[in-house]
């Protein structure tokens, strides 16, 4: 991607206009959620793409590191931690499980990799349904009441989401990031030019995990109430996957982009068709599959080839912020 | 809780899922084999051969068990027009396309049953829905009877015509090697669509009979899919024979463990099962690798 140099500085433009949003409408409720929720997709799925873009692992069972890490920052906040405080720990708790399952199953390869992800995501929703002394079971777990404002939770998803760029970038830019890709190519070359394939992939892993992990955390906050069925839910792992599949897998902007296009689609949708978005998704994932593997980001740049450096550099990233 | 009498209990209606299993399982097993593609829209025709059945049941008052022969040759056809839109342009890239074009079509199908018929919970009842027979002095219901027996009938004309028939040989030598198949005249392109064809007309049948057991809505199928990976990992992956066994030992291992745990655990067993056979059956798993890098 030539505009990839010029993608933070551009995304730090991007950041400091949308920061701008709860001081000029302090007020506005409706706009400030609707930011929190998309930063806090544009995050994961930024995290998510680390692994899943870069190094072509798709999993579909990121929903247990944003359940655990939802679960990590409730616990603790009922224990009597500060909100801040707990986030970092709920990164780290989802890191170390990702560790734990990353080891065996990273040995797997392309869709035996994603099966295998579904099956561990699953069970541990229903292991989390049944540890009901813990997690509250099926009556889910009801979280202090006393919370910071809208524009806080807006502002400090803004940073997470800003943060996790910013790894994404270093990281695509990074020899790990090289490495990640070669072995995305062709694992066994990757290996035999001495790529520490294992290594990397479970550092992928765990980085993306740990970000994942700590938005779980920010959302049991800002909803102050966890539900197994929710956080581990099979749908908050297929968002991920969707998110950065139509936005563009593997690509910087790609998941920023899908994430503004999944929100404000789902958002609108929502009203009048509760679950219909999930069958404009399916059409638009078949689509993309078929004709654009790249996704939005591929089809921009096709789109306006004359122009594809200004788009990625500039409109995509306004257009992302517009529908934000 | 462990009486003999008990045992003898649990070990039936292990035999009796068994086959349930079994039967839900080959059409994933069919299209795995044939064309290594992971058929993620399998429990999305799972469902709509569930719905379909209904749709029977209330127009003409078709018993579930005739809706699911009925089912066979509609989703048939439809799987052969979804591998000649869809799957047969990505078969040649990445495999994990496959798997995500599919996954994108249990979306479309799941939401589109959901626009159709709504989310609740749908449920055929049929004259003998609450029957049961003595059998050896043993309860079965009649439901899980019919499933079994119609189960076992299905799956025995199958292997008698994968392995007597022209198609079936041909099948089963593009399981084994599609370059050689290629090489001995089979037109693989077209083993291809009839496998998938296959497959799918399976998940429209298994849907069918299911109704017969369970409610089901337009999520239905996501469990029973992930179980079905677990018995064709379990069964080897490219033995089509091995889904029967896979289906056992899920069955039995399910069966016997409620005796240990609670009930709602019960489904943590199959997805433990799946990740530790796909990690460590070292002939599934070695197989695979090598066919995948030619």
């Amino acid at each position: 991607m030539p505009a990839a140099r010029a993608s933070l500085p551009s995304a730090f433009g991007l950041v400091l206009l949308l920061a701008l949003v709860p001081v000029l409408a302090p007020g506005n409720i409706t706009l400030l959620n609707l930011g929190f929720l998309t930063f806090l997709y544009v995050a994961q799925g930024v995290a998510w793409n680390i692994l899943g873009g870069f190094a072509g692992y798709v999993s579909f069972g990121y929903a247990a590191f944003y359940g655990l890490g939802a679960y990590t920052t409730a616990l603790l906040w009922l224990a009597g931690w500060p909100p801040l405080l707990t986030y970092p720990a709920a990164g780290l708790v989802a890191a170390a499980f990702s560790l734990i399952v990353g080891g065996p199953t990273l040995r797997l390869t392309g869709p035996y990799f994603s099966i295998a992800t579904i099956g561990v995501g699953e069970a541990m929703r229903i292991l989390m349904l049944n540890l009901d002394r813990i997690t509250g079971g099926a009556s889910g777990l009801n979280l202090p009441t006393a919370v910071p404002s809208k524009a806080w939770f807006y502002l400090l998803a803004l940073l997470i989401a800003a943060a996790a760029f910013t790894v994404a970038a270093l990281v695509r830019r990074s020899p790990f990031g090289l490495g990640l890709q070669a072995l995305r190519m062709d694992l066994e070359a990757a290996e035999g030019l001495g790529v520490r394939t294992a290594l990397f992939k479970n550092l992928a892993h765990t980085l993306s995990a740990f970000i994942v992990g700590a938005c779980g955390g920010l959302y049991a906050t800002y909803l102050q109430f966890v539900h197994p069925d929710t956080v581990f839910s099979f749908t908050q792992s297929i968002s991920l996957v969707l998110i950065t599949l139509i936005g563009g897998i593997g690509t910087l902007w790609g998941p920023v982009l899908g994430a503004a296009v999944f929100y404000a689609v789902q958002d609108y949708l929502q009203t009048s068709y509760p679950t219909f978005h999930l069958l404009v998704y399916g059409v638009l994932l078949i689509l993309i599959l078929l004709f654009e593997p790249r996704g939005l980001v591929g089809l921009a740049g096709r789109l306006w080839r004359p122009l594809a450096a200004a788009v990625s550099r500039g409109q995509a990233g306004a257009g992302a912020g517009r529908t934000g | 809780m462990f009486s003999a009498e008990n045992l003898i209990s649990v070990g039936i209606a292990a035999l009796l899922t068994a086959g349930l299993y079994a039967i839900m399982s080959y059409g994933l097993a069919i299209i795995y084999g044939v064309m290594k593609v992971i058929n993620l829209s399998n429990a999305g025709f799972l469902m709509l051969g569930a719905f379909l059945a209904l749709v029977y049941f209330q127009r003409w008052h078709l018993d579930p068990v005739l809706g699911a022969f009925v089912n066979l040759p509609i989703f048939f056809a439809a799987g052969w027009i979804v591998h000649r839109l869809l799957v047969r342009r990505v078969v040649t890239a990445l495999p994990i396309a496959s798997l995500l074009l599919l996954f994108g079509l249990w979306l479309v199908l799941q939401n589109l049953a959901l626009a159709v018929w709504g989310g609740e919970d749908q449920s055929i009842i049929t004259a003998y829905t609450y029957k049961a027979l003595p059998v050896f002095g043993f309860r079965i219901p009649v439901t899980r009877l019919i499933v079994f027996g119609v189960a076992l009938v299905v799956l025995s004309i199958l292997h008698f015509a994968l392995g007597h028939t022209y198609l079936g040989k041909a099948l089963r030598a593009t399981v084994q090697d599609p370059v050689a198949g290629l090489l001995v005249g089979i037109d693989t392109e077209q083993i291809n669509a009839m496998a998938f064809g296959l497959g799918t007309a399976f998940a429209g049948f298994a849907g069918g009979l299911l109704t017969l057991l369970f409610s089901f809505n337009p999520d239905f199928g996501g469990t029973f899919q992930l179980k079905s990976f677990t018995i064709i990992v379990l069964g080897g992956l490219e033995n089509l024979a091995g889904v029967t066994v896979g289906a056992a030992i899920l069955a039995f291992a399910e069966s016997y463990a409620v005796l240990f745990m609670r009930a709602s655990l019960q489904n943590v067993i199959a997805y433990a099962l799946l990740v530790v056979a796909l990690i460590v059956m070292p002939g599934g798993v070695a197989q695979l690798l090598s066919r995948r890098r030619t």
